[in-house]
């Protein structure tokens, strides 16, 4: 029989840099003293090495107590006590409870082990021991803090190059949108920004013949599995938004509803009693729910007609005749999720667009983020102003007066999620 | 059913679910990167408080001021077993549904809410 367990033995990466430091790495080679040595010898000893802190005391390799070099001394300092104490054993000023560790132990365990016996412990330290019991040397509070931070420090740089590297490969995704969005809008501006480097946040933009297809996406989670999420999201629309499709939004929205749903096995079956509970329940045994909320927008430069279907997320428009915001409303339902049918149907709108006029998508990290004297969400209203106040600028100077105002907005509160905000003047 | 505390952290709400009384409170902010791992236990115990009783009325004061998409999909979860209550016994949920009276993101979850669930009855109520 095959022992499943042998693979929870396998160590790599983060888990390999904890597992190379153990009990024994912290060893420090110190004098012992026995039982039948005095008092008088311990203070010889302490006198003649002043880094020593603390002295273990050994009977047949075994320890049986510590002895602090402050403890010590305070005591003998007292009056009479060398007359008392000189010639008696040592262990009368001992700890006699010291912690003691075995060689083996990882650090973080020894860690919790010495925050748990208290204060005495990393003043004094703690004696390290072989297999058996017997006395090895000694460990400090020091050299352990010393150790447990260059852990951290070490595994924080290897997640934080891990993620700059993660960040490089989502935005080579993002390339080729880019260049097809440089080369169909004039006046536009396209923000991104990923609260954690990388992030859920996406957006597509595919250049035709006859106009353009333009998506922006919002998957959920953010950092890496957001990340991971985009990356899915980017490999179907490539392959959905094709010559015979482009021209229907909802339809696109339809094909990669399913394609999510079996792609990830998101599949809700009804015949089942409890479904809500059911689903919590695959959630945590590692099915997920995920998919996106999006803007999915066909622009046809010929007629300047704009199709538009959304999954929770509104297109926002300013005319050329008044600075009123306006919106194309979303179906209310998210794409892929499992409680998303698997033939759900998105709808299209349309609008007829006129020169001059201003066009906008976001992601709700804008909208939603708190912050402000209430700490209440940014909200609609806040940002629905920001661009009727600034729709006749040019699209990069709103960018940067959105954001100021969003900076502004958010100030000492934490980032509540990823970024995206696209706005073009057609 | 014990009633449920738990305190409001960073990324969780404080849940004050008084089931002894059938007030249910929840404040603060959901953003947990696990979501499920939050709120499940939460669920399970509401929903076998729910099979417990029949027909008591029940308030419930929701004061969230934000809340991630993980975390709206699971509260959506906790309404719907609210309104499978109330259309059990009508009239039995009142939703205290708390907005600050500039913030129409949380306002409009409410009312988005109030579409979805007939059963519960919704009361808004804005705050300075």
């Amino acid at each position: 029989m095959f022992d499943q367990s042998l693979l929870n033995n396998s160590r790599a990466g983060l888990s390999e840099i904890e597992a190379e430091y153990i009990a024994s790495s912290l060893l420090r080679i110190c004098p012992t003293v026995s039982p039948g040595q005095t008092n008088s010898e311990v203070a010889k000893l302490l006198d003649g090495q002043h880094n020593l802190v603390s002295i273990a005391v050994i009977e047949s390799n075994k320890p049986i107590g510590l002895i602090n070099r402050n403890f010590f001394m305070e005591g003998m300092a007292k009056p009479y006590r060398h007359d008392l104490f000189d010639r008696k054993s040592c262990i009368a000023f001992m700890d006699k409870d010291p912690l003691i560790v075995e060689q083996n132990m990882g650090i973080q365990a020894l860690s919790f082990k010495v925050l748990d016996s208290g204060r005495k412990t990393l003043n004094d330290g703690f004696i390290i021991t072989d297999e058996n019991g017997d006395y090895l040397g000694l460990g400090t509070g020091e050299d352990l803090v010393k150790v447990v931070s260059f852990l951290q420090a070490e595994k924080n740089r290897l997640v934080t190059e891990s993620i700059n590297y993660a960040s490089i490969i989502q935005k080579s995704f993002l390339r080729s949108s880019k260049e097809d969005m440089n080369t169909v809008l004039q006046d536009y501006f396209m923000h991104w920004e990923p609260r954690d480097k990388v992030g859920g946040d996406y957006y597509f933009c595919k250049k035709f013949a006859d106009g353009f297809f333009l998506a922006l996406i919002d998957c959920t989670g953010h950092g890496v599995p957001g990340a991971f999420m985009t990356l899915i999201m980017a490999a179907f629309l490539g392959d959905i938004v094709l010559e015979d499709n482009r021209m229907d939004p909802a339809g696109a929205l339809a094909i990669m509803n399913i394609k999510v749903k079996t792609a990830l096995g998101q599949i809700n079956d009804p015949g089942i009693g409890d479904i809500e509970f059911d689903k919590f329940a695959q959630a945590q045994k590692g099915q997920s729910d995920d998919g996106m909320d999006t803007a999915f927008c066909w622009v046809n430069t010929q007629t300047g007609m704009l199709t538009y279907a959304g999954a929770k997320t509104p297109l926002f428009y300013i005319g050329t005749i008044s600075p009123d915001v306006h919106t194309l409303e979303p179906d209310r339902k998210g794409v892929g999720y499992i409680d998303t049918p698997m033939d759900y149907q998105w709808t299209n709108q349309q609008l007829t667009l006129t020169k001059g006029m201003c066009l906008y998508l976001t992601t709700d990290g804008i909208v939603d983020q708190i912050g402000g004297l209430k700490k209440i969400a940014f909200g609609k209203k806040r940002f629905s102003t920001l661009l009727s106040e600034n729709y006749l600028k040019p699209m990069p100077e709103q960018e940067s007066i959105i954001m100021q105002a969003y900076y502004g907005y958010q100030g000492k509160q934490r980032r509540r999620d990823d970024v995206s905000l696209l706005g073009f003047r057609y | 059913m014990a009633d449920l505390y738990l305190p409001a952290t960073t990324d969780t709400p404080e849940i004050d679910f008084k089931f002894s009384s059938n007030t249910l409170h929840i404040a603060g902010e959901a953003y947990p990167e696990n979501g499920v791992e939050f709120f499940l236990p939460i669920l399970r115990q509401l929903q076998s408080h729910l099979k417990s009783i029949s027909g008591d009325p029940i308030e419930f004061h929701f004061k969230l001021t934000y809340f991630n998409s993980v975390s709206t999909k699971i509260l959506y979860s906790m309404f719907e077993l609210l309104n499978e209550y109330a259309k059990a016994h009508p009239n039995s949920v009142l939703l205290h549904w708390y907005h600050d009276e500039e913030d129409d993101t949380i306002l409009g979850f409410g009312l988005d809410i109030q579409e979805d669930f007939t059963w519960i009855d919704f009361n808004a109520i804005a705050t300075a």
